[in-house]
């Protein structure tokens, strides 16, 4: 039905335009944002996109997250890839490894030079003397709390871990639970644990040759305290993933939890004062003087070798970062998706939100945040492929379960991490 | 038949146990569904809805294409079971009455196809599909679904076949019909609730499958109902309303054409043996 | 009848849709064990039986093999176990029994996706149902994760499994139940046989062919159940549930060596090939014996 009306909306189109355009470009675009909201959202972009612009028709494909990993190297492979492909950065390692994607460095640079790119949600896409993607919006983990139960329990916001150690314990009353942290083999879990090590001076997990840095005193720090923290939290953060962390949260049965956001979470399902939700840095280690955080820079990249395609696919790159369209697409998912952009983060389409505008304070927060954010694998300007298979295989998490299920010390889970991955790094 | 008393206690309390056990989480979703966001969430779950919302069916109908979704997974899982009962039968007859070199062999490998990892042919078979443009498209999840539904089918459908006394048979051979008529003016007949059960299970397979169809399907408007009501769990959020109101109309179609259909399963499985 | 022409094309259309379908794609397994891909897509060169040798040589291939063993052996004991007590009630004549032997099918009718969801709202903290009803009952004193620690996650898993399977092996031996003459019960009750005698003398023995061929068809299924175990713990809490399945798809697609997962693809489908083919003998032996 979609797609049947996108082709009378293209055919529309083409009439429209006349001879000018006899054969418009189209172009097929993956992205992973499959809620449907989000789905609903992009189509309006694209359609009205597409009606701008007659000579190049884009169409989306969502697909999902869990999948993708398997789909599109398969798709590449048989020859019916999407000619844009959403990414996150260990993704466009394993598709540059297939040698499917274009490298974009000189749209990148004109988009540079017009909007200012956000430097920790480009530099993770820039390596081997190329731009690989360019990003589209950046997602980065807050701590969350709310400031009424902080003030029952005359508390401070917590800003290291041995503020946030007390302020769990004494969030942890009659049946509720101070903290809410996962400790599954799960992509979440790789997210909370790397905002620890961020936050003790363990950020790099390689060295400069490429041999894995992961087994240091500083990295141990982080588990054992994570690990602590995590018998704070409800029995089954075990299995959680995202959802989990957000539902503890919304029905107040979680005193703090690391996320990306709740704000849609604690706006439909808490029904509480936006007022009342609170939002900070994730505390750091206590010999540490600042914070800092896990920023996911999602972006697009190009995949096709034909260049009518590219050249079409740059117009809707550059249109779709214009900030009078860009603030709309951030907002497909009000309040998660932060700007990449100096403009964007300005731009009168983002803040105009509804949900925005009633959470102003707390977005604000969390783009400051994002500023100091870091990704497991790319932090030395060099990145090295065997990151997606530590990656996907979620190593960092697999490690916390070593603690938290099998009982092992830190010092001992780390190591076995460290062996791990430099076995994954030989292959 | 009469039961002591301590017979029917223990049959109705057996009874009620299984009532529990498969209603009581069934219950939990539906009436989940129409609960307002807070009390899903809420630390102390209510066994009745204290509220009342249609919320989640709102937005699940107005946002995603789930009746799309619901006529390709029709499509898929009746399409996979006409022509798997239509490769099932004679094949499966050939083993069970006719003589033929290799057939011990070919019927232990027939059966042997299940004998490894469905995940072993993905990629293969989406490199296979894609050599035939049959990427995106719902003919490839019927033949998948015939390849993993068929060799259960033959099974089933010989042992129904062997219970057909061999009298019946032979006097239609002395009569002079060819097997072909024999198999479908005789044979057929005689167990057909036999292969209403075996249709019922290749339906509920291809109506359940999803690994495949989250690989080889790639627009939206072909997703069938496991792929969809996948696609509504978000990465970095839960919409557990959403989900249980997908939850519940990924439910009733099949609960709808079962309150039909059910029965046949049942009785051709129990009666499908002709005694 | 001897028509061996016939007879062959009678079987030639499901045996030519087999081999293309799943033949030819088990041959490209094969060939991919033995060269060294690793993203999908990309080529490899031959090398022989490294793979086989590593994968052998590690310990992730036994121990995933040791927890596949222990998961069809718990699935077959609680199915077993659970499904002949359904099967024995619905058995019995009682106003709604047809009701009830329809509707008890409702937990393999719904998709293994919608399973799954179920379950983890169910099972969590925040809004789940079990742990309230388990503190009730007083079976419990306080809310606990179901999936964390190694034991209970794969008991977890296999109760949630059993639960999608149970009704469907009940509805099977319920089947082999009414094949079982009425008139060998009315002789037993005459000679004032005990129910519990009736049972074992009876139903237990005659039920044997019934059973053995839901072990071998369970087992096969069973062994291969890939999407509640990876939608719900991926393998974990620490790999207690990585079961053969999981290892190949984590191996192929979330650490890139394709090869080395087709090579345990490999190894596990002979296995298994091995289990139905001695299986299958001794089954056909004992239905020629009869």
């Amino acid at each position: 039905m979609r797609t049947r009306l996108l082709a009378v909306a293209s055919l529309a189109s083409m009439l429209l335009a006349g001879t000018a355009y006899a054969e418009p470009v189209s172009l097929t675009l993956w992205h992973m944002e499959q809620p449907p909201h989000r789905v609903q959202r992009m189509q309006e972009l694209l359609d009205e996109f597409n009606k701008a612009h007659p000579g190049v028709q884009v169409k989306q494909e969502p697909q999902s997250w869990g999948e993708v990993y398997a789909k599109a190297p398969a798709a590449f492979a048989a020859g019916n890839g999407p000619d844009m492909l959403f990414t996150i950065p260990d993704f466009t390692t394993l598709i540059k490894g297939i040698d499917a994607l274009v490298p974009v460095d000189d749209l990148a640079k004109d988009l540079e030079a017009k909007h200012g790119f956000v430097p920790a949600t480009i530099a993770p896409y820039q390596y081997d003397g190329h731009t690989w993607a360019i990003p589209a919006y950046n997602m980065a983990i807050s701590m969350w709390y709310r400031n009424s139960a902080l003030k029952a329990a005359g508390i401070e916001v917590p800003k290291t871990w041995s503020e946030w150690k007390a302020a769990a314990e004494k969030l942890s009353a009659d049946g509720k639970y101070g903290i809410g942290l996962p400790a599954n083999k799960q992509l979440y879990t790789d997210q909370t644990v790397y905002s620890f090590m961020v936050n003790s001076g363990a950020a790099d997990i390689y060295n400069e040759d490429g041999s894995i840095a992961f087994d240091k005193p500083q990295t141990v720090e982080a588990y054992q305290t994570y690990a602590d923290l995590q018998k704070l939290s409800p029995p089954d953060s075990t299995s959680w993933t995202w959802g989990e962390a957000e539902a503890c949260f919304a029905s107040a049965s979680c005193g703090t939890i690391l996320q990306f956001s709740v704000i849609n979470t604690y706006e439909t399902q808490a029904e509480a004062d936006p007022a009342d939700l609170g939002v900070a840095p994730v505390p750091h280690a206590d010999n540490q003087s600042d914070s800092a955080t896990i920023s996911y820079s999602n972006a697009i990249m190009l995949t096709t070798k034909d260049e009518a395609k590219q050249a079409g696919a740059k117009v809707f790159l550059a249109w779709l970062l214009e900030p009078q369209n860009y603030g709309r697409f951030l907002t497909m998912e009000p309040g998660l998706f932060l700007p990449v952009t100096n403009d964007g983060a300005k731009a009168e389409s983002f803040w105009s939100d509804p949900i925005v505008t009633k959470y102003k304070s707390q977005v604000e927060t969390m783009v400051a945040n994002s500023q100091t954010g870091k990704l497991f694998g790319f932090t030395t300007g060099k990145v090295f492929p065997s990151i997606g298979a530590i990656s996907g295989q979620n190593v960092i998490a697999e490690t916390l379960q070593k603690i938290v299920v099998d009982g092992q010390s830190a010092a001992d889970a780390v190591k076995a991490g460290q062996a791990r991955m430099s076995e994954i790094a030989a292959k | 038949m009469k039961r002591t008393l301590p017979q029917s206690l223990a049959l109705y309390a057996g009874l009620a146990v299984i009532v529990l056990l498969i209603g009581l989480p069934f219950w939990w979703v539906m009436s989940g569904s129409i609960k307002l966001p807070r009390e899903i969430i809420s630390r102390v779950p209510t066994m009745v809805p204290q509220s009342f919302t249609l919320q989640h069916f709102e937005k699940l109908l107005q946002s995603t294409d789930f009746p799309a979704y619901l006529v390709n997974s029709l499509l898929v899982a009746l399409f996979s079971t006409v022509f798997t009962i239509a490769l099932a039968l004679p094949t499966a007859y050939a083993f069970f009455r006719m003589k033929f070199p290799g057939r011990a062999a070919l019927y232990r490998l027939i059966l042997v196809a299940y004998a490894f990892p469905t995940v072993v042919v993905l990629i293969p078979i989406y490199g296979l599909f894609a050599r035939f443009g049959l990427i995106d498209t719902r003919a490839s999840l019927v033949i998948v679904n015939i390849a993993f539904a068929l060799p259960f089918s033959i099974w089933m459908m010989r042992s129904f076949l062997a219970s057909v006394p061999r009298d019946i048979e032979e006097a239609a051979i002395v009569d002079g019909a060819p097997p072909r008529v024999i198999l479908l003016r005789i044979m057929a007949p005689l167990i057909a609730p036999g292969i209403a059960s075996v249709a019922i299970f290749t339906f509920i397979a291809s109506w359940t499958e999803y690994l495949f169809a989250s690989v080889l399907i790639v627009s939206d408007a072909r997703r069938t109902i496991p792929v969809g009501f996948a696609g509504i769990i978000g990465q970095y959020q839960i919409d557990w309303g959403l989900l249980l109101a997908g939850a519940t109309l990924a439910t009733i179609p099949v609960v709808i054409l079962f309150a039909f259909v059910g029965r046949w399963f049942v009785t051709g499985l129990t009666e499908g043996a002709v005694k | 009848m001897t028509n061996p022409r016939l007879a062959l094309l009678f079987v030639a259309p499901a045996l030519l849709f087999l081999i293309a379908v799943l033949g030819w794609p088990l041959v490209q397994a094969v060939i991919l064990s033995f060269q060294n891909v690793g993203v999908i897509g990309t080529e490899g060169e031959w090398i022989g039986f490294d793979n086989y040798a590593a994968v052998l040589g590690g310990s992730n291939f036994w121990r995933a093999l040791g927890r596949s063993l222990l998961w069809v052996v718990a699935n077959a004991i609680v199915q077993t176990a659970v499904a002949l007590g359904v099967a024995l009630i619905l058995h019995q004549k009682f106003p709604g029994v047809r009701v009830a032997r329809t509707w008890i099918i409702l937990t393999w009718i719904v998709p293994t996706v919608v399973v799954v969801i179920i379950w983890r709202w169910l099972l969590s903290t925040s809004g789940g149902m079990v742990n309230p009803l388990l503190i009730q009952a007083g079976i419990i004193q306080r809310p606990i994760g179901f999936f964390a620690t190694r034991e209970s996650a794969m008991t977890t898993l296999v109760l949630i499994n059993s639960w999608r399977w149970f009704p469907f092996v009940a509805l099977m031996m319920l089947a082999g139940l009414t094949r079982i003459p009425s008139d060998l019960y009315e002789a037993a009750r005459i000679d004032g046989a005990t129910a519990w005698k009736r049972f074992t003398r009876i139903t237990w023995p005659l039920l044997q062919p019934t059973l053995m061929m839901l072990g071998v068809v369970g087992t096969l299924l069973s062994f291969n159940v890939f999407d509640v175990i990876w939608l719900l713990t991926a393998g974990g809490p620490s790999q207690a549930t990585q079961t053969l399945p999981v290892l190949i798809y984590e191996t192929a697609f979330k650490g890139y060596r394709l090869s080395e997962a087709a090579t345990v693809s490999v190894l596990t489908s002979l296995l298994l090939m091995g289990f139905a083919l001695l299986a299958t003998r001794a089954m056909t032996a004992s239905e020629e014996a009869r």
